[in-house]
C-alpha cells in the first residue's frame, strides 16, 4: 500500500508539471532522515519512482510503532548477510553495545522470532528540546524491516516528499491533495508550526517568568541606587554650600548613577554568562543532550544593560531631586 | 523598646522601606509560584489519575498508556486474568483509535475515539443526554445496525451534531480501494466530558465491542490499556507485581510509578522551579541584607550613643535584627497574595499546552506550600538580619562617637 501511495504521489507531482526538488514534509521526518547515516529509512521506496523528475521520495515512515525490544545476542562480528540497524549512542554507555555488534530486535520481550541485526551506526542525540522529556533510546531500522517486525503491514505514518519551491510546490501540494484519499499533504512550515506549539507555550511561559524577574530586579536596582545616592547627602550639602548649582549636582549624581548601573550590568552580564555555562554543563550532563539550556545573546545582554541604565538614571534623578530640594544644613544633620 | 526602635528606623525612610517590601514581595511571589509548580504537579497528577478511583494502569510492556500505537491482544482473556488477581475490584478495558465522522462529500471530522465498557468506564462523565448502550452480539456483528455514541463538546461542535442526531463513522481508510473502513451509523446518545483528553480535541466514546468490530481483524479482541481499581485496603504494589507475573507482556503501572514517570517527563519544570525559587530567595536575602546594612551604617552614631547610655548589646542586635525580619515578613505576606495572582496568570499560559486535559493544573495552591514558602522567607529574613546586626553589635563605641562628632 505504501508503494502505491508513493507512486500516487509521484504521479501527482508529474501531473503538476513541475520539477520536483528537495522539499520535505515535516521537521520530524526531515530530521529522522538526516540522522540516519546508514540506509535505513529511505531505501525502501526511492528507486521505482520516475527518475529525473522525482529525485527523492523518502519514507522515514513508521514513527510511533509498538516498542521494539533489543537483546544483546553476541558481541562478536556478524556475518555480512545480516541487516543493519542504527542505535542510540547512549546505548553504548548504558548497555555496552557498539558498532559491529549483533543484537536481536523483537516486538515483544523474549520473542524467539526476533531478528538478528548488526549495529552499523550510532545515533547522536540532537539539540532537540522535545527529546529532553523522553528518556527512551532511539533506533533506526530499514522501513520494511520495522513494518515486518511490528506487524505494521505495508503502512507508514508519513511520507516526506522533495518538491520545488514557491508556486511549483503549491502546484504539487494541490495535485497531491486532489488525488489523495485517506491522507493529506502539508507544507513543512505548517507541520513545524503544529509540532512547535509546545515550545511556543514554553516560550511564553519563559517570557512571563522573565517579566516577573525583571520587575523584581528593577525594584532591587531602584532600591540600591536610591541608597547609593542617599549616601552622598553630605557631599551634596558641601557642594551646595560651596555654591555649586542644583542643576550641576543633579547632573553629576545622575551621571554617577548611570555609571554604577552600567558597570553593574556589565558585571551582571559576565556573571550571567558564567551561570549559563554552569547551567548548561549541569543539564547537559543530566539529560545527555547537546542542547543549550541557557544562552546569553547580544540582544539579551543589550536589553539588560539598557534597562539597568534607564532604571539607574531614573533612580539617580529621583534621589538627586530629593537631595537638592532639602537645605544643605539639614543634609549635614544640623 | 527594640521593636519600637526598629519600626521607627523603618518609618524614617518610607520610600526606601516600601521599595524593599515590594522587592521582597515580588521575590516571595515568585518563590510561592515555583513551590506550587514543583509540588503541585505531582499532587495534581495523582488526583487526576484517581478521578474515577482507578489506581492502576496496565499497558503494553514498556509503554505508558497511549504512549504508542501498541495494543494488547487477547483482551478478554487478559481482563479475566487481571480480574482474578487478588485485591482487584474492577477492570476497565480501553481501546483508543482515530475515527472519521463522514459529513457528506469529501468532508470528514477526525476525532479520538475510545472503546469502553460503560458500566466500568473511568474516562468520561456524562454532561447531558443518555449513556452508551452496549448492543448484543448480533447487533455488533451487523454493520447496518445503528449504535450509540457519546461525544465531547468539541466533537459535537465540529460535526454540528447534538444528542439525538445520527452520524456515520469510520475508523480508517483504505487508499487502495478508496473507501473508508468500518463505516457504521450511530445515534449521539449524550454529551460527555472526557477527563484525559484536551478540551479542544474532538473525542467520542463507543462501546468497546463495537469499536473492536469496526476495526476488523486488526483490532479484534485488542485493547490499548486496562484501568484497574484495587479493593479498599489492598496493597497496590502487590497487585502490580501479581499482574506482571500473570501477564508478562504487560506493564502494570501503579499511581506512584505513573507519577514518577510523568515527573521524569516534566522534570524540566521542576528543575526550573528549583533554580528560580533559589534565585528569588537569594535576591530577597540580598535586598534585605543590603538595606538593613546601609541603614545600620547610616545610624552608626545613634547606635554608639545607645550603647554609650547603657543600652545592652543584645537590645541593639535585636533592634537591627527585627528591622530585617519586619521587611521580610510584610513583604512575604504581600508576596503570597501576589503569588496566587501570578500563579493563575502563569497557569493560563501553560493551559495552552497542546493535548493538555482540562482537569490538569500546573500551579496548585496548597496551604502546605504557602507555609513552606513562609518558613523559607522567614529564615531568609533571619539570615538577612544577621550580618547587619553583627556589625551594629561590634561597633567600637568611643571611636564611632568621635568620628561622628568630627563629621
Amino acid at each position: 500500500m505504501t508503494r502505491r501511495i508513493v507512486a500516487l504521489l509521484a504521479g501527482a507531482m508529474l501531473a503538476g508539471g513541475t520539477r520536483v526538488q528537495a522539499q520535505d514534509a515535516g521537521a520530524t521526518a526531515r530530521d529522522q532522515a538526516r540522522d540516519t547515516s546508514v540506509p535505513v529509512t529511505t531505501s525502501a521506496t526511492r528507486t521505482p519512482l520516475a527518475p529525473g523528475r522525482v529525485r527523492d521520495v523518502a519514507a522515514p515512515a513508521v514513527v510511533a510503532p509498538p516498542p521494539v525490544r533489543f537483546g544483546i545476542d553476541s558481541l562478536r562480528p556478524s556475518p555480512a548477510a545480516l541487516r543493519t540497524i542504527a542505535l542510540d549512542e547512549r546505548m553504548r554507555r548504558d548497555l555496552g553495545v557498539d558498532v559491529g555488534d549483533t543484537v536481536r530486535v523483537s516486538a515483544t520481550p523474549g520473542d524467539a522470532a526476533g531478528e538478528r541485526v548488526v549495529v552499523s551506526a550510532l545515533l547522536a542525540r540532537r539539540a532537540d528540546p522535545s527529546e529532553i522529556a523522553r528518556a527512551e533510546y532511539r533506533a533506526r531500522l530499514h522501513l520494511d524491516q520495522l513494518q515486518r517486525l511490528v506487524g505494521y503491514g505495508d503502512r507508514v505514518d508519513r511520507i516526506a516528499v522533495e518538491a520545488g519551491t514557491g508556486d511549483a510546490r503549491e502546484r504539487v501540494l494541490r495535485a497531491v491533495n486532489d488525488v489523495a484519499f485517506g491522507f493529506r499533504a502539508h507544507r513543512s512550515e505548517e507541520i513545524a508550526v503544529r509540532t512547535g506549539a509546545t515550545f511556543q507555550v514554553v516560550n511564553r511561559f519563559h517570557r512571563a517568568i522573565g517579566g516577573i524577574t525583571i520587575v523584581a530586579s528593577a525594584i532591587f536596582l531602584l532600591c540600591i541606587l536610591l541608597l547609593k545616592v542617599d549616601e552622598r547627602r553630605r557631599d551634596v550639602a558641601a557642594l551646595r554650600l560651596m555654591g555649586v548649582s542644583r542643576r550641576t549636582i543633579v547632573r553629576s549624581v545622575v551621571l554617577e548613577a548611570a555609571m554604577v548601573a552600567l558597570v553593574g550590568s556589565l558585571a551582571g552580564v559576565a556573571f550571567g554568562w558564567v551561570v549559563a555555562q554552569l547551567v548548561n554543563w549541569h543539564f547537559r550532563g543530566v539529560h545527555r543532550t547537546p542542547l543549550a539550556f541557557a544562552i546569553v545573546t547580544p540582544t539579551t545582554a543589550t536589553f539588560a544593560c539598557l534597562l539597568s541604565i534607564v532604571l539607574g538614571i531614573g533612580a539617580g534623578w529621583l534621589a538627586a531631586r530629593r537631595l537638592v530640594g532639602r537645605p544643605p544644613l539639614t543634609l549635614l544633620g544640623r | 523598646m527594640p521593636v519600637r526602635l526598629a519600626l521607627l528606623a523603618l518609618l524614617r525612610h518610607p520610600a526606601r522601606t516600601l521599595l524593599a517590601i515590594l522587592g521582597v514581595a515580588v521575590s516571595a511571589a515568585l518563590l510561592l509560584d515555583m513551590v506550587m509548580l514543583a509540588t503541585g504537579m505531582r499532587e495534581n497528577f495523582r488526583d487526576f489519575l484517581l478521578l474515577r478511583g482507578y489506581q492502576l494502569r496496565v499497558a503494553p510492556r514498556g509503554t505508558l498508556p497511549f504512549d504508542s500505537e501498541a495494543t494488547l491482544d487477547s483482551a478478554r482473556a487478559l481482563v479475566r486474568t487481571v480480574r482474578a488477581v487478588p485485591g482487584v475490584r474492577a477492570v476497565s478495558p480501553v481501546l483508543g483509535a482515530q475515527s472519521q465522522a463522514l459529513m457528506g462529500g469529501d468532508s470528514v471530522v477526525t476525532g479520538f475515539v475510545l472503546g469502553l465498557e460503560p458500566d466500568v468506564q473511568g474516562d468520561y462523565e456524562l454532561v447531558r443526554g443518555a449513556d452508551l448502550v452496549v448492543p448484543d452480539a448480533a447487533a455488533i456483528a451487523n454493520t447496518d445496525a445503528v449504535g450509540t455514541l457519546v461525544a465531547n463538546a468539541a466533537w459535537l461542535a465540529r460535526t454540528r451534531r447534538a444528542p439525538g442526531d445520527t452520524v456515520r463513522l469510520a475508523v480508517g481508510y483504505d487508499p487502495q480501494l478508496r473507501t473508508v473502513l468500518g463505516e457504521r451509523r450511530f445515534v449521539v446518545a449524550g454529551e460527555a466530558r472526557f477527563h484525559y483528553v484536551a478540551t479542544a480535541q474532538p473525542a467520542l466514546a463507543l462501546p468497546l465491542a463495537v469499536l473492536q468490530a469496526m476495526g476488523g481483524a486488526e483490532r479484534r479482541d485488542r485493547v490499548s490499556l486496562l484501568m484497574v481499581k484495587a479493593a479498599d485496603g489492598a496493597d497496590a504494589d502487590a497487585i502490580v507485581q501479581a499482574i506482571q507475573r500473570a501477564a508478562p507482556r504487560t506493564s502494570a503501572i501503579s499511581l506512584a510509578g505513573a507519577t514518577a514517570q510523568v515527573e521524569q517527563r516534566l522534570a524540566y519544570f521542576k528543575q526550573l522551579a528549583l533554580v528560580l525559587g533559589s534565585i528569588s530567595l537569594a535576591v530577597g536575602v540580598l535586598l534585605v541584607t543590603t538595606l538593613v546594612t546601609i541603614s545600620v551604617n547610616e545610624r552608626q552614631g545613634e547606635i554608639a550613643v545607645l550603647r554609650a547610655i547603657g543600652i545592652a548589646r543584645a537590645s541593639v542586635v535585636m533592634q537591627v535584627f527585627l528591622e530585617g525580619l519586619a521587611i521580610a515578613a510584610v513583604g512575604s505576606l504581600l508576596g503570597l497574595g501576589l503569588g496566587l495572582v501570578t500563579g493563575e496568570w502563569l497557569e493560563g499560559i501553560l493551559r495552552d499546552f497542546p493535548g493538555m486535559p482540562p482537569t490538569f493544573r500546573f500551579f496548585v495552591f496548597q496551604p502546605r506550600d504557602a507555609g513552606f514558602s513562609l518558613v523559607l522567607l522567614t529564615l531568609a529574613g533571619v539570615v538577612s538580619g544577621l550580618f547587619p546586626a553583627f556589625r551594629a553589635a561590634s561597633l567600637p563605641i568611643a571611636t564611632t562617637l568621635r568620628r561622628e562628632a568630627v563629621a
